[in-house]
């Protein structure tokens, strides 16, 4: 066959499929995707020709334009570069179309291949000698070539600059180009395509070359469904603007709204002297959906004199719809300033000298006697030993004590304990409170998370193994970004995955903005102590937190969401297995979203699983079941995933509910971060970059392991809160209260530290001890402030009636998980088994085992107070109602238990002394064993069961 | 002017008063004693009774939660226009203000199955799905312009009981039991019962949760089959047995009140005793509904089996506001109509307008109705297009009616409007806070000085959005 008429005939037959120009490319006739397509046959000249080219219906400038075609080259016909001269094809783009003969210019795409070596090569370029190389052709294959053409800087007379390559991509990967050129002399238009041979192109090669389109996105161009594509709310460019800002809109705000909506002390707190104030009075280039242009052109602003004037209303509509231009020079946003004392740097303060020097026995007893001296208080004697074995065994163990430790000298108990499991398993819990854990998702359906349980361990081990604080912190914030990669790490990003979600949310703005406010509230009031919330809407009215600063928070977190991963022990062959499932899953999905889009449904396009499922051919669904139950078997963990940043290639398992989040690595890499006006999900404001509040000083550039930045700036020793916030926390557990009563919230609005001093030389020691904890608690549990008694004193109560000042112990109630761990010892019957799965339904391990559905948690935990799993919990608080004397009179819990203790001691006093550690008094004895003599030691046992005293720290 | 109480005691963590422990006040056997001690006591540890902001028209709050979200334009918004438009799209006029939610469908409009006629001597229309509450329009104040945002059954709850969707704040309930205490002396001072939860539409925790209100301000979940958790006595225990065991638990619980001294906390833990023992009693009787005549029961429809789940719990929800119960919500769920309208409101109005009117007759007949503000609403409306094509209607929070009757109530009104099809809110748009608001200033409570310090922000049970009270419901 000659080439002329392989060339004429190929042409006739491309334009009767009619090649439609993009954007308008959608409506191709050109079959995809395997089904039956022309196969076009193309041989050489040995000498330039331009066998095969067809004009798009009208000139194509956008911004981007993707081309792809299938070529398969007859191997028997490719010669090498060593043995001949190798081979030449390209797939051009240009204004023109050129003639058979003739060739096009230079500085037109060009995408096919040429010779590089020694070797044919996949090849992009613009000119001769300006090539870039992807991989050898193979012959005998049908491979899938795609480039992507697009403009740097966007608009309809910028050059198509930038030449991207892939050959054979997976397209749901959005893999990167295997090879890019640039060039400054490039078309600005495409109108016409088609194919050029050239001198190394034999008469007698066979290349075959199908299924040709182009698209104006990577999603139409694979039937995917399309990327979610943000607006752009920038300001136009200076030359399509009507109006300047210095020139005409400044000297509006100036004369018409300064003298109120200006400054620190503006009016209803509105700002209109700083950009992102004015943002937030805004719609993004919507004057007339702007509450600032409603107000001032419905005449209710400004106030007082004349309305605005028709220009004046003129040129602010201009610049709203333009996109608010702003002059930083004119009006720069304000660095924010505070003298208050918890964004102050950390001082090591001096141990001050104190009158009642005796007192003295740990340092913390000297800033605690010097307020005591200054207030003219009086401690509290030391509490009896036992009181104190008691105390220490229920504060750090959360169970009563042990007799046969009943002679163990003190400081030695404390020792043991802190080392013990069961003091990880106390205290473990009490983190979980403010890391809101709990293990469903929350929300209407509140599916269950099966595998969150590992992060529950996770705390409880780095408690009971004393794990470094800043480590502590790192691992939970940017587990899965650490080197090297560890499973262990991976768990500890639980933290940030215990966020609730929406399985039921169709609106994935929503549903991924919910999860990363959860993520961004409970990070800041976690390990912070601050509460940000209000600024998700507005500028933060009391502490120097911006909008802006919540949304550069929370673009930390943007590029991850949760989901179940599959823990790295069960090796490659489980990867394979979770990858081939998702092979299925997505090839089924992407089947239907192609046929629902055909039957006219817009997009975006979402399929509930369960109907990808259905939608699954016999033999699919087969396998993809027997796939899922394989998986299901594999260990795996509830964690935060993140692919950009993520240090091992992790497997992510499924975690089905009705509506999941998109969870291809490409939807979440592509997501941004912006202001939400007002907190609205669909009101979108400037984008942002990651970044911590702008009081605490500048970001040093964007980062590129965004989470892991903020993990060290959170643990570098010159971070004023960190440290603080959390002895304030270990303080708190152990009093009670905390220095800062508000452990939760350091800011403006909570209630300064009663010593100062003494949460600043904690913060030091904690540092300087390598992030102690157990540094922490012995400074405190070896102190005599923490031996007093509970003595009560008239005259220091009238100094100081919430005993803020700590001159005595103020017994508190034991928590709920204590309650019934306490039941359970005393009883006889607790089940020390450790970690795993949590129970549901009887269970007698410690509470912190039970299972953690949200909104049904266990119900004596939410009757003695529990946490709720839902907001970050910094306090426990202590309800006194009628229903708990029920559950502990009534329940058959209580009614085991108390049986169970009858059977275990001969004597009412033996029961007295296994529950409160001490002998009851004559008077207690009496009213017992008459009871026990009426109606049983059961009725004894109950009622020491109920006693205030079992079920208080003393 | 003096503070109110009311404000007095909101704070997150009052210094308690001292209470006079008075020797001799303590338990005593027999419950001659028990009722000798502390007056109020779940409003607070203080027991220093809150008073009202200003007079209350109400004494107790019933809301009739219809979960699912009952059709308006299938009960109190009557649309003739609908049946004129009847496949059609919806107008361009209105569908350009339909909030922009994936399941405002926009064609395909649907008449109504039922007919509207005018009821009472207000002439309110209402349509012959609800029979029986139709008898008592001149009681109902029906609001048509409800409006919120959010589509989706579980945030939408919590949206309509709490006021946002995040599920976090505290249920107009809690708040109310927090602004007032209780008035019972053996009863929780809120209580929920969440009937026909089988389905989708899941009940939602956060609606008669305490939010960040300490915890004891919650709803006490009862099944009215049931009753309360653990209030009955094991087997083999009696009254002289319990008696002597709290008598001895309080002895004990006295003791070490008086070595630790001054503590409020331990103090109401001895109360707690009194008052459960009270409950152990009262409850059982609250739910033995067999003290009602035949008569009462077959009013309430606890004669038929399709009416006598929401009847027992309507008939209980009368005793309890008997007994002083504050703040009492009956959920019933399953209103969600996707597939066929007609089927799934005619079976839902089948079990619950009878023991609804029921309830208003015998509150009426009682003369407690000018005390009690009875709220009956679901989580939002529905649309008035057909969704797909089964003849059902899709969620639609845009516009939705709920009725108030009862407590100072005025009725025969109707407030707000919607749109010709009843798809969005055309005058007086009326946010759930604001009902909230509603039901609040019904029981002398002003939702803007009804505070809570949280965190150092001081929370209102309407939020920062804010909301006013619907007032003209009272005029």
């Amino acid at each position: 066959m000659t080439p002329v008429l392989c060339a004429a005939a190929t042409i006739v037959l491309l334009l009767s499929q009619g090649l439609v120009a993009a954007p308008g490319l959608g409506n191709s006739p050109w079959k995809r995707n395997g089904l039956a397509t022309q196969r076009f046959e193309i041989q050489g000249t040995e000498g330039r020709n331009n066998p095969l080219r067809r004009k798009l219906d009208e000139p194509y400038a956008g911004d981007e334009l993707f081309v792809r075609y299938y070529l398969n080259y007859d191997a028997g016909t490719i010669d090498l570069p060593n043995e001949d001269e190798g081979e030449f094809l390209v797939l051009w783009l240009d204004i023109g179309e050129g003639s058979d003969a003739s060739t096009h210019s230079q500085h037109v795409p060009n995408i096919g291949i040429h010779v590089k070596g020694n070797q044919n090569r996949f090849m992009i370029r613009y000119v001769s000698r300006g090539e870039a190389y992807g991989p050898p052709l193979v012959g005998d294959r049908d491979i899938l070539v795609v480039g992507r053409l697009s403009k740097t800087v966007p608009g309809r007379d910028q050059p198509f600059d930038r030449l991207e390559l892939w050959i054979d991509p997976e397209p749901q990967d959005h893999p990167e180009p295997v090879a890019s050129v640039s060039s400054r002399r490039a078309p600005h238009v495409v109108e016409w395509i088609g194919f050029s041979t050239g001198a190394k192109t034999e008469v007698d090669d066979r290349i075959q070359v199908w299924d040709i389109d182009v698209a104006a996105t990577w999603e139409e161009l694979f039937g995917l469904p399309p990327a979610p594509e943000p607006e752009s709310l920038e300001p136009l460019p200076e030359e399509q603007r009507t109006v300047t800002f210095a020139d005409d809109v400044y000297p509006i705000l100036k004369a018409r709204c300064f003298d109120c909506h200006s400054g620190e002390d503006a009016t209803e707190g509105v700002r209109l002297d700083v950009l992102d104030e004015v943002v937030n009075q805004t719609a993004p280039r919507d004057a007339a959906g702007s509450r600032l242009f409603q107000l001032v052109s419905e005449e209710e602003m400004p106030p007082d004199g004349p309305a605005l004037s028709d220009h004046e209303l003129q040129i602010l509509r201009a610049w709203i719809d333009e996109g608010l231009h702003w002059d930083e020079q004119l009006l720069p946003t304000p660095v924010p300033q505070t003298d208050h004392w918890a964004f102050q740097p950390i001082r090591r303060p001096d141990i001050p000298t104190v009158a009642n020097a005796g007192w003295i026995r740990t340092p913390v007893d000297a800033f605690i006697a010097r307020k005591h001296e200054e207030q003219g208080l009086v401690p509290a004697p030391a509490a009896d030993a036992q009181t104190l074995h008691r105390r220490l065994s229920l504060d750090l163990l959360g169970l009563p004590p042990d007799r046969a430790e009943a002679d163990v000298p003190f400081e030695t108990l404390i020792d043991r304990f802190l080392t013990r499991p069961e003091y990880g398993e106390r205290w473990g819990r009490h983190w979980l409170d403010v890391a809101r854990w709990a293990e469903s998702n929350g929300h209407q359906h509140n599916l269950l998370r099966p595998h969150a349980w590992r992060y529950r361990d996770w705390v409880i081990d780095a408690f009971t193994s004393d794990k470094p604080y800043d480590q502590f912190v790192r691992e939970q914030l940017a587990g899965d970004a650490l080197e090297p990669y560890s499973d262990e790490n991976l768990v500890a990003t639980g933290f940030l995955s215990a966020a609730r979600y929406s399985g039921n949310e169709l609106d994935k703005d929503i549903q991924r903005n919910d999860i990363l406010v959860d993520v961004v509230n409970t990070t800041a009031r976690a390990l912070l102590g601050l509460t940000v919330e209000c600024a998700q809407c507005h500028t933060h009215k009391f502490d120097p937190i911006s909008i802006r600063d919540y949304y550069r928070f929370q673009a930390f977190f943007t590029k991850g969401q949760p989901v179940n991963v599959v823990l790295s022990g069960e090796g490659e062959a489980a990867r394979e297995l979770v990858e081939e499932r998702w092979r299925i899953f997505d090839t089924v999905h992407d089947r239907l979203v192609v046929a629902k889009r055909r039957q006219g449904v817009p997009d975006p396009i979402y399929i509930v699983p369960a109907t990808v499922i259905r939608g699954m051919k016999p033999a699919e669904k087969k396998r993809f079941e027997e796939l899922d139950r394989a998986i299901a078997g594999f260990d795996q963990t509830w964690a935060w995933y993140s692919p950009m940043t993520a240090s091992g290639d992790v497997a992510v398992a499924p975690h089905e509910m009705r509506w999941p989040l998109p969870r291809r690595p490409s939807v979440l890499e592509r997501l941004r971060t912006t202001i939400l006006i007002r907190g609205d999900v669909k009101s979108r404001g400037p984008e942002v970059s990651p970044g911590w509040p702008a009081v605490f000083g500048p970001m040093p550039g964007e980062p590129d392991n965004p989470r892991l930045t903020l993990a060290n700036w959170m643990t570098d020793p010159a971070n004023p809160l960190v440290a603080r916030v959390w002895v304030n926390r270990i303080w708190q557990w152990h009093f009670g209260h905390g220095l800062v009563e508000t452990s939760g919230d350091f800011g403006t609005q909570g209630t300064p530290p009663t010593h100062p001093e003494l949460l600043d030389f904690l913060a030091s020691e904690l540092i300087d001890s390598g992030w102690s904890t157990r540094h922490i608690h012995r400074l405190i549990l070896n102190s005599a402030t923490y031996r007093q008694s509970s003595t009560f004193s008239t005259a220091n109560d009238a100094i100081d009636p919430g005993n803020q000042l700590l001159w005595r112990w103020t017994p508190r109630r034991l928590e709920a998980e204590a309650i019934r761990d306490s039941i359970l010892a005393v009883s006889g019957q607790l089940d020390a088994r450790r970690g795993g799965p949590s129970d549901e339904g009887a269970s007698s391990r410690r509470s912190i085992y039970l299972r953690q559905r949200r909104g049904n948690l266990p119900h004596q935990q939410m009757l003695f107070d529990g946490a709720n799993g839902i907001a970050s919990c910094t306090q426990r608080r202590v309800s006194t109602t009628a229903l708990q004397p029920l559950w502990l009179l009534n329940s058959r819990f209580i009614q085991d238990a108390a049986e169970a203790l009858a059977k275990r001691v001969e004597t009412v006093d033996e029961a007295f002394q296994l529950a409160v550690a001490r002998e009851p008094t004559r008077d207690e004895r009496a009213a017992l064993h008459d009871l026990a003599g009426e109606f049983g030691m059961v009725s004894a046992c109950l009622a020491i069961l109920n006693s205030s005293e079992f079920l208080y720290i003393p | 002017m003096s503070p109110s109480p009311v404000d007095a005691m909101n704070h997150t963590s009052p210094t308690l008063s001292r209470r006079a422990f008075a020797a001799g006040s303590g338990f005593a056997i027999g419950t001659l004693a028990l009722r000798s001690l502390l007056a109020e006591e779940s409003a607070g540890s203080t027991g220093d009774a809150p008073r009202p902001h200003h007079p209350p028209t109400a004494r107790s709050v019933i809301v009739l939660f219809m979960a699912g979200g009952p059709s308006q334009v299938d009960t109190f918004d009557p649309k003739p226009e609908l049946a004129k438009l009847a496949g059609k799209d919806v107008p361009e006029s209105i569908a350009r203000n339909v909030p922009k939610i994936k399941r405002a469908g926009l064609k395909n409009l649907m008449a109504s199955h039922w007919d509207f006629h005018p009821r009472g001597e207000c002439g309110m229309p209402i349509s012959t799905l609800l029979p029986e509450t139709a008898k008592f329009a001149d009681d109902l104040c029906v609001i048509r312009s409800m409006t919120h945002r959010n589509p989706v059954h579980g945030p939408g709850e919590c949206v309509a009981l709490t006021g946002t969707g995040a599920g976090d704040r505290p249920s107009v309930g809690a708040w109310s039991v927090y602004g007032l205490g209780s008035a019972s002396q053996e009863l929780p001072s809120f209580i929920a019962m969440n009937l026909m939860t089988a389905g989708m539409q899941y009940p939602q925790a956060a609606g008669w949760g305490p939010g960040f209100l300490p915890s004891r301000f919650q709803g006490t979940v009862v099944e009215p089959a049931r009753g309360i958790h653990d209030v009955d006595m094991p087997d083999g225990v009696g009254n002289a047995r319990r008696l002597r065991e709290l008598a001895v638990i309080q002895q004990l619980n006295r003791h070490f009140l008086e070595s630790v001294e001054q503590h409020s906390e331990l103090e109401a833990r001895i109360r707690s005793y009194e008052m459960a023992f009270r409950m152990q009693t009262a409850a059982p009787e609250l739910f033995n509904v067999g003290q009602e005549s035949q008569q009462t029961q077959r009013m309430y429809g606890l004669d038929a089996d399709q009416t006598k789940t929401v009847g027992r719990a309507c008939l209980l929800a009368r005793r309890m506001v008997e007994r002083g119960v504050r703040f009492i919500q009956i959920r019933v769920g399953g209103w969600d109509a996707h597939g066929n309208i007609k089927g799934n409101h005619t079976n839902m109005a089948g079990r619950t307008d009878r023991p609804i009117a029921a309830l208003i007759a015998d509150l009426k007949q009682r003369g407690l109705l000018d005390s009690t503000l009875l709220v009956w609403g679901g989580e939002f409306g529905r649309t008035p297009t057909m969704e797909g094509r089964a003849k059902g209607r899709d969620h639609s929070p845009a516009a939705y009616s709920v009725w108030l009757a009862g407590g100072g109530v005025r009725g025969g009104q109707i407030i707000g409007q919607t749109d010709p099809i009843g798809y969005t809110v055309t005058e007086r748009p009326v946010k759930p806070v604001e009902l909230h608001a509603t039901m609040l200033h019904a029981l002398g409570i002003d939702s803007d000085r009804l505070v809570y310090d949280h965190h150092g922000l001081l929370e209102t049970p309407v939020g920062v959005t804010g909301g006013q009270p619907v007032l003209e419901a009272f005029a």
